[in-house]
């Protein structure tokens, strides 16, 4: 063990804020002709809880094992806290990854698993600091205990521990929280954020949940085939995605076919024909070249009106009338399914606050504030992104 | 044995003793788990308590006064142990020593082989299962021919010993056959496969994420096989030493076969030539009785020593 590429100060490399913990340029990753990793860019801030999200497939997991050195590049470099490491083997870099099945040494105890990396940087104090890390995640109790003796639960927080006792200026989480099941995920989820800000270690995290993603992250990354679709905090994906796949994997969108005809109010809005009905559009929510679009607006934005009532505010967006198809109740919410005759099928999540809930068969209207639409390039895929049955949960 | 199968039931209580812990439910099966022990059970009095207590008992006879040669009546003469300990405590050290010298030669040959069939052609079980056969592949020819083979490659003219001699590894007029290196050499050729094989066994259930995992650890990949492969593939060091060493210590084949009967004479030579030869049964006894009984000491301590227990 020569001399290793990593503070071995107390201060984590992460915590002189302002730097890139991570950047990644021009990665290329390819299996045989199918490329896993194609040409990516990106760059991770100091501090920053950041969320890789996207379909299996898409190459998350490849991009964080490039970064952590556990796979070869095909194209690109990747630097580590300004320092390029594209060539230096995984044992030099100042990366910690908690691995999907955990990955804990059967033979060692709980307390030497947490030590291991300590030990091989030779480490003053190790067993004083793998106990302190052991008490950050509350498992100092079972020190002594071997991985097999522990729940699923307690090995992720092992898992854990043993990468953030080294304080590297960078963590990966690939999939941590997999494994678990739900409740135990959600505890986690909050349990991490906890840690992270803690111990102010950047934390990449792989994931295709996108609830997690957006939960925990304060960015998100939104993945597919490769590449990165959109990149931003969650909100603001969630409000404004720029792609059909990113509207309908992050959260659910309504995505119809429509054209632009006129622009409005001195060009600050579109009109937006939609099978002869005209819709407002904000010209800032769309990112459309020509004049096809899809039009979107997500289901918790929409109210069901009567479908012959009065009519609605000035400015607002109205389809239909349309029938509800199916009806689900789910206490907070009811979720329609509405088939609007020439335009498409929505979903509507209505807050359940005493109005009342339409059966199924009801002629109801479709509206939204304007402002909440958006228009995406009218030539994508209207169910890019969508989950299929067929696919992992 | 051919009792159990006859019944067609349990097979595996047959000749093992692990099939005394009854399996089913109810203390009624646990009766009936029980008689099917009764074939295996016979079987071990009639082949092996019957012929340690006669081994036992024949070490301790002791010669008629003014018989002939192989004559003995049954005695209790302890002094048998001291008087032949005296006599052959040089080849007995001497066993011991070859087959300790095999089992790590044999061990440093073949952990590498059985890691590249385990771990490196893993993914591939076409080249595993060449690998794997090719490592068992000398057990088709007889274990005779294969030793008597070994004599004509460690001949004194032969290319090993010219190389070697070219090479100034050996004097030149350095010998390989008729000495102590030709039999350790013989004992290790003859039992790598008993290493290899519960090697392999091990190495393959070795979980490649684990080796990631002391990467990201700051671990070498030097450090990485000292502190985690090793200590995974444990329970396979102990049973391919243990497959090794027993059976070596006991050999005679090679030692007769590549020796040159003064200086690498081992104790199953010395037990053959006192049984078979100078008809001296109770030497013969009691060499085998010491034999057994210092491998089950130091095999047991190995064990101990070896933790295997705490290893998963």
């Amino acid at each position: 063990m020569t001399a290793l590429d990593i503070d071995q100060g107390e201060a984590p490399a992460s915590a002189r804020r302002g730097g890139a913990a991570l950047e990644i340029d021009a990665v290329t990753r390819r299996f045989g002709t199918f490329a896993a990793v194609d040409d990516l860019t990106l760059t991770v801030p100091s501090g920053a809880f950041f969320a890789l999200l996207g379909p299996s497939g898409c190459g998350k997991t490849t991009t964080l094992r490039m970064v952590a050195g556990l796979e070869r590049l095909s194209a690109g470099t990747i630097s580590l806290a300004g320092r390029d490491v594209t060539h230096t083997p995984a044992h030099r870099r100042p990366v910690n990854t908690v691995f999907q099945s955990y990955a804990l040494f059967p033979h060692l105890s709980v307390l030497e698993n947490v030590a291991f990396g300590l030990r091989r940087r030779r480490a003053r104090d190790v067993r004083a600091r793998a106990l302190d890390a052991l008490e950050l995640v509350e498992l100092t109790h079972l020190a002594q205990r071997r991985p097999a003796q522990l729940s699923g639960g307690q090995q992720q927080r092992v898992a854990l521990a043993r990468a953030v006792v080294n304080r590297p200026a960078l963590l990966l989480l690939d999939e941590p929280l997999g494994a678990l099941d739900l409740k135990l995920r959600r505890q986690m989820q909050l349990e991490l954020k906890r840690i992270q800000a803690e111990v102010g270690i950047t934390f990449v995290h792989v994931t295709h949940d996108q609830e997690e993603a957006m939960t925990m992250a304060d960015t998100v990354a939104v993945m597919n085939h490769g590449r990165i679709e959109q990149l931003g905090a969650p909100a603001d994906l969630y409000e404004h995605p720029r792609t059909a796949f990113v509207a309908n994997f992050l959260g659910q969108s309504n995505l119809v076919p429509g054209t632009v005809v006129e622009a409005l109010d001195g060009g600050r809005t579109l009109g937006v024909d939609v099978a002869g009905t005209r819709v407002r559009v904000p010209a800032d929510r769309s990112i459309a070249a020509g004049p096809r679009v899809l039009v979107g607006v997500r289901p918790e934005k929409i109210r069901l009106l009567p479908g012959d009532g009065p009519g609605v505010p000035d400015g607002d967006n109205v389809l239909g009338p349309g029938t509800v198809v199916d009806t689900s109740f789910a206490g907070v919410s009811t979720q329609y399914q509405v088939e609007v005759g020439g335009v498409g099928t929505f979903g509507v999540f209505a807050q359940n606050v005493g109005g009342a809930v339409h059966a199924p068969g009801t002629r109801v209207r479709l509206a939204w504030a304007s402002p909440f639409t958006f228009a995406l390039d009218g030539h994508e895929e209207v169910a890019a992104g969508t989950v299929d049955l067929d696919d992992e949960p | 044995m051919s009792v159990v199968a006859a019944l067609g039931r349990s097979t595996h209580a047959g000749g093992a003793t692990d099939g005394a812990t009854p399996t089913g439910p109810g203390a009624g099966s646990g009766r009936g788990a029980r008689r099917l022990l009764v074939p295996g059970v016979l079987y071990l009095v009639a082949f092996f308590v019957v012929p340690v207590g006669t081994l036992l008992a024949t070490s301790l006879y002791a010669p008629v006064p003014g018989g002939e040669l192989g004559q003995f009546a049954p005695a209790l003469r302890w002094q048998n142990y001291p008087e032949v300990l005296a006599q052959f405590w040089p080849q007995l050290v001497r066993s011991f020593g070859f087959a300790g010298v095999a089992t790590v030669a044999t061990l440093l040959v073949g952990y590498p082989m059985a890691y590249v069939i385990a771990v490196r052609a893993r993914g591939r079980p076409g080249l595993q299962g060449l690998l794997v056969v090719l490592v068992v592949a000398p057990f088709f020819t007889s274990f005779i021919l294969r030793t008597i083979a070994w004599k004509q490659v460690l001949a004194d003219d032969a290319a090993v010993v010219t190389a070697l001699r070219w090479l100034h590894v050996l004097p030149p007029d350095g010998r390989l056959s008729a000495a102590p290196a030709a039999v350790v050499i013989g004992l290790t050729y003859s039992f790598l496969p008993f290493m290899v094989l519960p090697l392999y066994a091990s190495l393959e259930r070795l979980d490649p994420r684990m080796l990631e995992a002391g990467a990201d650890l700051y671990a070498t990949p030097l450090t990485t096989f000292r502190t985690v492969t090793l200590p995974l593939s444990m329970p396979g060091v102990v049973a391919g030493t243990l497959l090794t060493f027993i059976p070596a210590v006991g050999d005679y084949v090679n030692s007769s076969l590549l020796g040159n009967n003064t200086t690498t004479v081992m104790i199953g030579q010395v037990i053959d030539a006192r049984f078979f030869r100078l008809l001296d049964y109770p030497t013969a006894a009691v060499l085998s009785v010491v034999l057994m009984g210092s491998i089950l000491v130091l095999v047991t301590a190995y064990v101990r020593r070896a933790g295997t227990e705490e290893l998963v």
